[in-house]
């Protein structure tokens, strides 16, 4: 691994070969076994969250069956960026148009398509069609959260793998390695503060290890420059956003959701989630109360799944916090 | 013989003759008599109230001659300054040769200039009226809507209501008088119930089923349309928030001009205006919400389930009845202009997100999630590092100076 300088960690040390996938034994083994006789692979369904490896284990099958034309020959493609699945078609095409004989010493191309849990269900079944129709010269592997948001028939064409999150002691191991390889002093407990923040994502593990070491400009990292890292990072306006509607001060916390949606672009699932997991920081709540509004959230992240429009649904949301507060006789946050 | 229309035949002629709103009758001529504070005045009110009726009336009372722009003119910068700009500007000759007292500039219409031609009429308008030597008299319907702020801060107000009934009534009675027609009181009275306390529609009605004929029964008047105008946004939302009962909501919502994304859109905007009190307001969004899953469920097809849509729509503004206290509606909804707004700073994101992902192999939107938040705390640090990371995505300057400054 070369060490240029000045390039997002979570790139430099993405592995390259399967054999440096520290975690997924099982699923590393079963795509070995396809390596060894690429003519049977079908097409691929990795499903996981975030961080947990699906595209770089996709750009290591792609690297090890393709050799150094790899990247000719492999199209990444990202559901929730390209405009509908007519993107994928005409891409698709441009493979098919080499044939057979101008794929040379290559079984066939890759198609990797990240998100596709975020493709709609027409858009879904127009894929599944196209997957039909390239199969002789193209095999697809799909990334997903979700597997459960892929369409029965798309799932039936695929071999599905889960993703699970990192083990601590994976995580760990994989941060001392790249402590070692940049020269860092990285102390135990901000390693497992690090893999605690970062929830079995490697990732987000690694961004904040650099986030870290940047801060610190070479010196030491300890327990409390991740502690001040992650707290800069995370962005407070969530939180503020909810003891604002807890507080009964339910515009000013509106006016925030608008600065979230429009400033930062946030998408209503993604501010959703975030709702949900800042509830349970909130001390001053009971553990009855977080249960409940949480309920709450559920209910409304179901609503958004269903309803044409988020920013009603989200501001509905807020209603409820300084409704059920109210009821509970005020919040005591301040 | 005579194939006038009988709104232009019975026009008032005077003042006087002008029906009902008489506290804005007197305001608009003590405005006209006197040195007045601004130069000009806007009459606000509904349809076919006699604004334009009664500034043509005064200005005969008064003798002023009227140089009249309406919505029909295209209502560009350049057009109005060419028409009005010179009556404003030279003391018209006029003023000596024939024997009246000067010129008096009407703009009518003046919330009907809002086509995409009509950029810049707003403000052509107020250079005019900071720039006459005459008076300037303007007429809108609603003179809530955001663009005309500008001309409302430099003008005087006066409002017209609808016309009360009995008195249309009285001047339909005269009019079938004068066209020698018998006509019975209970078909002139529908005629006004439907026209809304609009005396243009009620003679218009009037001539219509009249025609032909020289005895006006109730049963003639059965056949004309209900004359639906139609409720506008600022209409429908004063409506559904002061209903007194989801079914009262319910038929305004019927009757209103505007389409259920709007109106959802609108009433969420308006929603916390309406209920100070959280639970109140928590019990009306959660109505509204469910609302806007059934609208989500019609995707483009159900449309049988628009009808739960309005449902629910009437009901979330009809929570606490009796803890209505008026408000000022709030309409375009707030998001369209924060969205405007912050379009430049959403588009540098996105390239930069679009940056991330070429090189980190995520999706915009995960470059966005799970990148921007530490490059932020990177680029803040300025050091060597940082710098560094910045050129190897690509970032430019505006791009890293943007990640520094945002929080």
């Amino acid at each position: 691994m070369s060490r240029n300088e000045g390039v997002m960690w979570a790139e430099k040390y993405r592995p390259q070969t399967l054999d440096d996938v520290v975690n997924l034994r099982d699923v590393i083994r079963s795509l070995k076994a396809f390596l060894r006789t690429p003519e049977t692979m079908p097409h691929l369904l990795f499903a996981g969250m975030p961080g947990t490896g699906k595209t770089t284990v996709a750009l290591c099958i792609a690297r090890q069956l393709l050799g150094s034309s790899w990247r000719s020959f492999t199209l990444e493609l990202n559901a929730s960026d390209e405009r509908g699945i007519t993107m994928v078609r005409e891409r698709v095409k441009s493979f098919a148009r080499y044939g057979r004989r101008g794929l040379a010493d290559i079984p066939y191309a890759i198609i990797i398509l990240d998100e596709s849990d975020q493709m709609t269900a027409t858009a879904q079944t127009a894929l599944r069609r196209i997957m039909e129709t390239s199969s002789r010269f193209c095999r697809f592997i799909l990334i997903c959260n979700y597997s459960s948001k892929i369409i029965e028939p798309i799932q039936s064409r695929c071999a599905i793998f889960r993703f699970s999150p990192l083990q601590r002691e994976d995580m760990v191991k994989y941060l001392m390695y790249i402590t070692e390889k940049e020269n860092l002093d990285l102390s135990n407990d901000a390693a497992d503060l690090i893999a605690e923040f970062s929830e079995g994502d490697l990732r987000r593990a690694i961004n904040i290890l650099q986030t870290s070491a940047t801060y610190e400009e070479g010196a030491s990292i300890n327990g409390k420059t991740v502690l001040r890292v992650v707290g800069q990072a995370n962005p407070k306006q969530v939180q503020v956003m909810l003891s604002k509607a807890l507080d009964g001060k339910f515009m000013e916390a509106r006016d925030m959701l608008y600065d979230l949606m429009t400033t930062y672009s946030l998408s209503g699932v993604d501010i959703i989630r975030q709702i949900h997991k800042e509830l349970y920081k909130l001390s001053y709540l009971s553990h009855e109360d977080q249960a409940e509004l949480a309920r709450i959230v559920g209910e409304y992240d179901f609503r958004l799944s269903q309803g044409a429009n988020e920013d009603i649904q989200l501001s509905a949301l807020l209603a409820q916090f300084a409704g059920f507060m109210k009821l509970k006789g005020g919040a005591t946050s301040e | 013989m005579n194939r006038q229309m009988w709104v232009e035949k019975y026009r008032p002629k005077n003042a006087a003759e002008v029906m009902g709103n008489e506290e804005a009758k007197v305001s608009f001529i003590k405005w006209l008599k006197k040195k007045h504070k601004q130069k000009a005045v806007l009459l606000f009110g509904p349809a076919g109230v006699g604004k334009t009726a009664l500034v043509h009336a005064a200005a005969r009372d008064f003798n002023y001659k009227v140089i009249e722009m309406n919505a029909s003119d295209t209502r560009t910068t350049k057009t109005i300054m060419e028409i009005a700009g010179p009556a404003v500007s030279t003391s018209s000759l006029d003023v000596y040769f024939l024997s009246i007292k000067g010129s008096l500039l009407l703009f009518d219409e003046v919330d009907g200039i809002f086509g995409r031609e009509d950029r810049g009429g707003v403000g052509a308008i107020v250079k005019i009226i900071s720039e006459s030597q005459i008076p300037i008299v303007l007429t809108a319907n609603d003179p809530d809507i955001q663009k005309l702020r500008p001309i409302i801060e430099v003008c005087d107000l006066i409002k017209f209501r609808e016309v009360r009934p009995p008195l249309i009534v009285a001047l339909l009675q005269k009019i079938c008088r004068l066209e020698n027609i018998s006509a019975e009181k209970e078909a002139l009275e529908t005629i006004v119930q439907n026209s809304q306390g609009d005396v243009r529609s009620a003679i218009n009605d009037l001539q219509t089923v009249c025609e032909g004929k020289r005895i006006l029964r109730k049963e003639d008047v059965l056949s004309i349309p209900a004359r639906n105008r139609g409720l506008d946004i600022r209409e429908t939302l004063r409506g559904v928030f002061s209903a007194a009962s989801p079914r009262e909501a319910r038929k305004i919502l019927n009757e209103s001009l505007i389409d259920y994304d709007t109106l959802l859109l609108a009433i969420h905007d308006n929603l916390p205006l309406r209920y100070s009190d959280p639970e109140n307001l928590a019990a009306a969004y959660d109505v509204l919400s469910r609302a806007d899953v059934f609208r989500g469920r019609i995707g483009t097809e159900e449309w049988r389930l628009l009808s739960y849509v309005f449902d629910l729509l009437a009901q979330s503004t009809t929570i606490a009845p009796a803890a209505f206290h008026p408000f000022n509606i709030i309409f375009p909804p707030t998001k369209f202009s924060l969205l405007k707004r912050t379009a430049t700073e959403r588009s540098l994101l996105e390239s930069i997100c679009a940056k991330i992902g070429e090189k980190c192999h995520v999706s915009k939107r995960s470059a966005n999630l799970e990148f921007i938040p530490f490059l932020k705390v990177i680029l803040k640090k300025e050091s060597d590092q940082a710098s560094k990371i910045a050129a190897w995505l690509r970032l430019d300057e505006e791009s890293s100076n943007y990640l520094k400054k945002v929080d």
